[in-house]
């Protein structure tokens, strides 16, 4: 059995190589890497539940390791790869609204803001309860950087893989602070909702951007 | 000043000089194996420091007494920095000068020197190594800076000797803080130390000139110190990483079996290391000399990182 | 007795430059004798300010009195006497070097007003750090304003130094007005023009404090209120540049550290809106220094890249002492006052050698310069003195102020407050930034000057400067070194003991490094040298173009810092045929806007004309208009006199 602060260290040190994933899906511009981000990343988080089930052993942690082992870290993004195949985008050049080193500074910045809001709203669990504390900033810190990468990037697949991150931030969230039985099912509910998506960019060819999806809808409409 | 910092001085110093060759042959012999050749034997290194040493030097006509000078003060600067990075043993007081600022301060020092000297000759690659060199080294500045801050914050001091001593004396195997610190500083060490997929050491093209660029006008005894002095320069970074996560080993005082046993060690250490640094380099491409500043940008993410669990500690 | 050290002392500099006025038309050796005198004078205050420093003695005297409550009176403690300190050995150097300076120009009755104005100069800023009470404060403040602006005038028959010069003014009385709001609001509240820790109301201390801030700033040059700088430096002579970018600046910092550390009562957020400012000046200064290409502005934008430090200094000694953090609170106190002195020798050794520099090629552009070494090898090793002791190499001056600030930022786990320690991270990873691009500008600048092949006709023709233009920086450069060398004895005579390392043993280890490699190399390796050409491409002799110049080697700074530099490119291209393809010819420009030119100085001067032009129209040049004028001014003095009381 570990001691319990080493436990809440290696879960910090956890936490902050998740916000490095994330930073990495914020700036890389080639899709493999951000997939391969995107799989080390839901592989931390399952480290991280499998920690505190060390810490306070209940299974509903355990099966959310188990769940998010299964489809985040396997089914996920092996049927982006497959998508990748198929579509033949390698990468993801352009950027709105952000340069990718300016978006990184912003990541630092998005951290530190949510520490300090957070600070004023929940600033009593941080003397209770320093690793949940910590744990739900890191979480909302993480689904904030899935939404900079939703909006500031233009391929339909890394504004997917953005959704992505943004979940996983959800699920860090949630393994720190709600209760823990509601999350297994928003889990399923989302992952259900991601397939989905996959599944229509595979079937509907929506492959590149969304602007050229629709001219593209709006084709076929005309040869109709 | 007492006998036992004077003896620090030389055996560090003299252990510096002599095992980083090593290190450097074992990273291109892994570097090699990893691309299917057979590479130099790990001897090399030492054979070139020895023909180089006995050639004759040439300098350009349009060069000046910094082209002269800058061998010499680069390897004394980093014979300097090797005082605040004990590779065997941890001298007792050592005047303060094991300061964190102090030993990246002097690196600055060399690289200055580099740098002008790349620029002496008017040639125009050594100008583009030189202020490539600065570009980087500027920017990977804050990120060294706040990885040692963040060291300054979890031992509570700035004295590398007493970082190390600290760390040589913890319990448990692998803080994790000091495991997250170490991913930037291992950054820093490549950005430093010009590998991969910064800058590539093995290399004269134009696309990835810049430390070589910066020494292409030296040969020599010139080219001999400078190649010593990139050596020794990264056998210290090294040190700072390996006294850092895995110190096991280390003398705390000074004492015959201590240190050779030490020594023993930290050969082992460096060499896995090193060897890892070859399997680095190997698994990447080199990077678009203006993306580098994104990498250097994640690097600066980690560090922060770490600084900020450690404040919010 | 030594306080007749400092009455001789002023005595001589006034005769100095007294003399030359009265005998206007006097030649070369009277000139000689009058920056004598201020050398001598120089030395004397030297001698006088050490001894108050080492002895923490205090002086003070009442000098004259003009009505009861206006007069002049001074009072010295450690904190001026370090100022004398700094001022002295800068006009010492100044002096050796102008008496061969100045003679460039050949007009004698010119030569005199300049010597005759440098005097005052150096005078009133001795005047002003030495003030007992704001009335002989901001006179001699002004003193110094007006006799700096009269030789930034100097060469007034050139367009560019009188817009130069008249945008020095504005500023510097933008300065004193915000300077005169502070000291009346002091005035007021204490009742008294002494500058010590009367009774304050606290309500006014936050506004008194904003404006002294204001006011010091603007003079000292913390952006966004730089903007003279960069101006009044290249339009002036060098050894005034020297003056004013070495000390007359850090007699404004003096200011904001007498008004706050002994009269105000500092709060925390003062502390961090220094640091801020600080920071944020030391970070663009020298990222606007990288693009210069004229070597007096890129010394001017150095000059608010090294303010911004002291300023982060200054602003970390108030954070730490309202946290009780006595030590860190005294360490980062004494880096800024450290980096204060160092600053003034390096940066005026830069500007004197950049002085022959121009005066030996008649240009500024360091594009067209290089392979000064050879030409100028003296001259070239005193500008490298100071642009290592600049980019702070050990162990240099530079090093030990920029070392102090590092340490007191790197312990700020101290405080108590988390979102303190964050600011503080944030300041340090900038100032390493800074630290760091500073090295570079300064390669950059040693680099592309002397380094290499010249890159135009005036450069190769380019000699050595005169013995006296060598002695004073000479003078300069060796005390950066003892500076450094020394810092820690110096210190633990002053009674201060930081924990840094011990420069003078960190020195011997590094000399002693150097002579045994040196000797090692020396039996070991072989001797032989040939002397080749440079590698040129095939190219045999290639002219200086060919090598790295000052473009190239920022470019790649330039590239990485392009949002800070707000650069806009236009392209203008035309083509053959309407589709766009078949290019015809075209034109691409990149432009550097100035930001706070173009966003902040503009607007508001356009602000300024609208009204002035409002104003313009209501003065017609009737008398009988005037008069009427005065009689509503009357009106309403009267009825608000009513109204008030």
């Amino acid at each position: 059995m570990m001691a319990a602060g080493l436990i809440d260290g290696w879960v910090e040190a956890l936490l902050a190589l998740v916000l490095v994933t994330g930073a990495f899906i914020v700036s890389r511009r080639d899709l493999h890497s951000l997939v391969f981000a995107y799989t080390i990343q839901s592989l931390f988080l399952v480290f991280i539940a499998l920690l505190l089930y060390l810490a306070h052993p209940s299974e509903v942690l355990l099966s959310i390791a188990l769940l998010t082992l299964s489809s985040k870290v396997l089914l996920i993004p092996y049927t982006i790869k497959r998508i990748q195949k198929q579509i033949k985008i390698s990468r993801d050049v352009e950027f709105h609204y952000i340069s990718p080193t300016g978006s990184l500074f912003v990541t630092i910045l998005l951290f530190l803001f949510v520490y300090y809001s957070f600070s004023g709203v929940i600033g009593g669990l941080f003397t209770a309860d320093k690793i949940s504390y910590t744990g739900a900033v890191f979480g909302v810190s993480l689904m904030l950087m899935g939404m900079l990468v939703t909006f500031s990037r233009k391929k339909v697949i890394t504004k997917i893989i953005g959704y992505l991150t943004m979940e996983n931030g959800v699920l860090l969230f949630g393994l720190f602070l709600t209760e823990l039985p509601l999350i297994i099912e928003v889990l399923i509910i989302i992952d259900l909702i991601i397939m989905v998506l996959l599944v229509t960019i595979l079937a509907a060819g929506m492959d590149s951007t969304m602007e050229e999806f629709h001219n593209r809808l709006h084709i076929f409409r005309r040869e109709d | 000043m007492n006998l036992s910092f004077i003896a620090y001085c030389f055996i560090n110093i003299i252990f510096a000089a002599l095992v980083s060759p090593f290190f450097m042959g074992i990273v291109k012999k892994v570097k090699a194996l990893a691309q299917g050749r057979m590479g130099p034997p790990l001897m090399q290194q030492y054979y070139n420091l020895l023909k180089l040493f006995r050639k004759e030097a040439l300098y350009s006509t349009d060069s000046s007494w910094v082209t002269r000078v800058a061998p010499y003060v680069n390897i004394t600067v980093i014979a300097t920095a090797a005082l605040c990075v004990p590779l065997v043993f941890i001298p007792e007081a050592a005047y303060g000068i094991s300061n964190v600022i102090v030993f990246l301060y002097l690196l600055a020092t060399a690289r200055f020197f580099m740098a002008l000297s790349g620029l002496d000759a008017g040639s125009a690659f050594g100008g583009m190594g030189s202020s490539r060199e600065m570009s980087i080294s500027s920017v990977i500045e804050p990120v060294t800076i706040v990885v040692f801050a963040a060291l300054a914050f979890i031992f509570n001091t700035l004295n590398l000797h007493e970082m190390f001593r600290e760390s040589a004396g913890q319990v448990h195997l692998f803080d994790p803080s000091l495991v997250l610190i170490s991913i930037p500083l291992f950054i820093v060490l490549i950005v430093e130390t010009a590998r991969i997929p910064v800058d590539n050491p093995e290399t004269h093209l134009e696309l990835t000139m810049i430390h070589e660029a910066m020494m292409i006008e030296y040969s020599g005894r010139d080219l001999a110190l400078m190649d010593l002095s990139h050596a020794m320069k990264q056998t210290l970074l090294m040190a700072v990483l390996i006294n850092i996560i895995f110190p096991w080993g280390i003398a705390t005082e000074m004492g015959v079996a201590g240190i050779i046993s030490a020594a023993a060690g930290f050969l082992l250490k460096g060499a896995a290391l090193s060897a890892f640094i070859g399997l680095f380099e190997s698994s990447l491409a080199k990077m678009r000399f203006f993306l580098v500043p994104n990498l250097i940008m994640i690097a600066f993410f980690l560090s922060a990182l770490a600084i900020l669990l450690e404040v919010f500690r | 007795m030594l306080t007749v050290l400092f009455y001789i002392g002023l005595l001589l500099l006034f005769f100095g430059a007294v003399a030359p006025a009265i005998f206007f038309r006097g030649g070369k050796n009277q000139r000689r004798l009058s920056l004598a005198l201020m050398a001598i004078s120089a030395s004397l205050l030297f001698v006088f300010a050490s001894d108050v420093i080492y002895e923490n003695q205090e002086v003070s005297m009442t000098v004259y009195r003009i009505l009861p409550s206006f007069y002049f009176s001074f009072f010295i403690d450690r904190l001026s006497a370090f100022f004398i300190l700094t001022i002295s050995v800068v006009s010492f150097g100044v002096a050796i070097y102008s008496t061969q300076y100045i003679e460039y120009h050949k007009n004698d009755i010119r030569n005199n007003i300049l010597v005759f104005l440098m005097g005052l100069f150096i005078l009133s800023m001795l005047l002003v750090v030495s003030s007992a009470n704001t009335f002989s404060f901001l006179f001699f403040w002004e003193t110094m304003s007006l006799t700096s602006f009269l030789l930034v005038m100097f060469a007034y028959e050139n367009e560019e130094t009188r817009k130069a010069g008249i945008f020095y003014f504005i500023m510097t009385q933008l300065s004193g007005v915000f300077l005169f709001t502070g000291f009346f609001m002091l005035y007021l509240s204490s009742g008294s023009f002494d500058i010590s820790a009367a009774s304050i109301d606290p309500a006014i201390m936050a506004p008194v404090f904003l404006c002294l801030f204001l006011g010091f700033s603007i003079k000292a040059g913390v952006v966004p209120f730089h903007k003279w700088l960069p101006y009044a430096h290249p339009a002036s002579p060098s050894n005034i540049s020297a003056l004013m970018s070495g000390v007359m600046i850090k007699v404004a910092v003096y200011g904001l550290m007498r008004f706050v550390i002994f009269v105000l009562e500092p709060q925390l957020w003062w502390g961090v809106l220094i640091l801020v400012a600080g920071t944020l000046s030391a970070i663009l200064g020298i990222i606007y220094a990288m693009k210069e290409h004229d070597i007096k502005r890129l010394l001017a934008f150095s000059s608010i890249e090294n303010i911004g430090i002291i300023m982060i200094g200054f602003g970390l000694y108030i954070i730490f002492s309202l946290n009780n953090l006595e030590d860190l609170a005294m360490l980062s106190l004494l880096g800024a006052l450290f980096h204060t002195l160092n600053h003034a020798i390096f940066k005026s050794l830069l500007f004197l050698t950049a002085g022959s520099v121009v005066n030996a090629t008649g240009i500024r552009n360091i594009e067209y310069m290089g392979g000064l070494i050879h030409r100028m090898p003296k001259t070239a090793l005193l500008f490298f003195i100071g642009a290592a002791s600049i980019s702070a190499l050990p162990p240099l001056n530079g090093f030990v102020g920029e070392l102090l600030i590092f340490q007191s930022m790197m312990q700020s786990h101290y405080l108590t407050d988390t979102l303190m320690q964050v600011l503080v991270i944030i300041c340090l990873a900038v100032f390493a930034l800074t630290s760091a691009l500073a090295a570079a500008c300064f390669v950059k600048a040693f680099g592309t000057v002397f380094l290499a092949l010249p890159r135009s006709q005036k450069v190769e023709k380019a000699n050595e400067v005169g013995m006296h233009m060598l002695l004073g920086p000479s003078v300069l450069a060796a005390s950066c070194i003892f500076l450094g060398l020394s810092a820690t004895w110096l210190f633990s005579k002053a009674g201060y003991y930081p924990q840094i390392p011990d420069m003078g043993v960190l020195g011997a280890i590094m000399a002693a490094a150097f002579l045994a490699i040196f000797g090692i190399v020396w039996v070991v390796s072989s001797h032989r040298t040939r002397d080749v050409e440079t590698w040129r491409c095939g190219i045999r002799r290639g002219d200086g173009w060919f090598e790295y110049t000052a473009t190239g080697f920022s470019q790649p700074i330039m590239n990485i810092f392009r949002s800070v530099y707000r650069t806009r490119e236009d392209y203008r291209r035309t083509f053959f045929d309407r589709s766009s393809v078949i290019f015809r010819d075209g034109r691409a420009e990149i432009h550097l806007l100035n930001f706070f030119e173009v966003y902040i100085y503009l607007p508001i001067a356009g602000f300024i004309s609208r009204v002035a032009m409002v104003m313009y129209r209501l003065h017609n040049g009737k008398l009988d208009t005037y008069l009427y004028y005065t009689f509503i001014t009357i009106i309403i003095l009267l009825v608000s006199m009513r109204w008030l009381a």
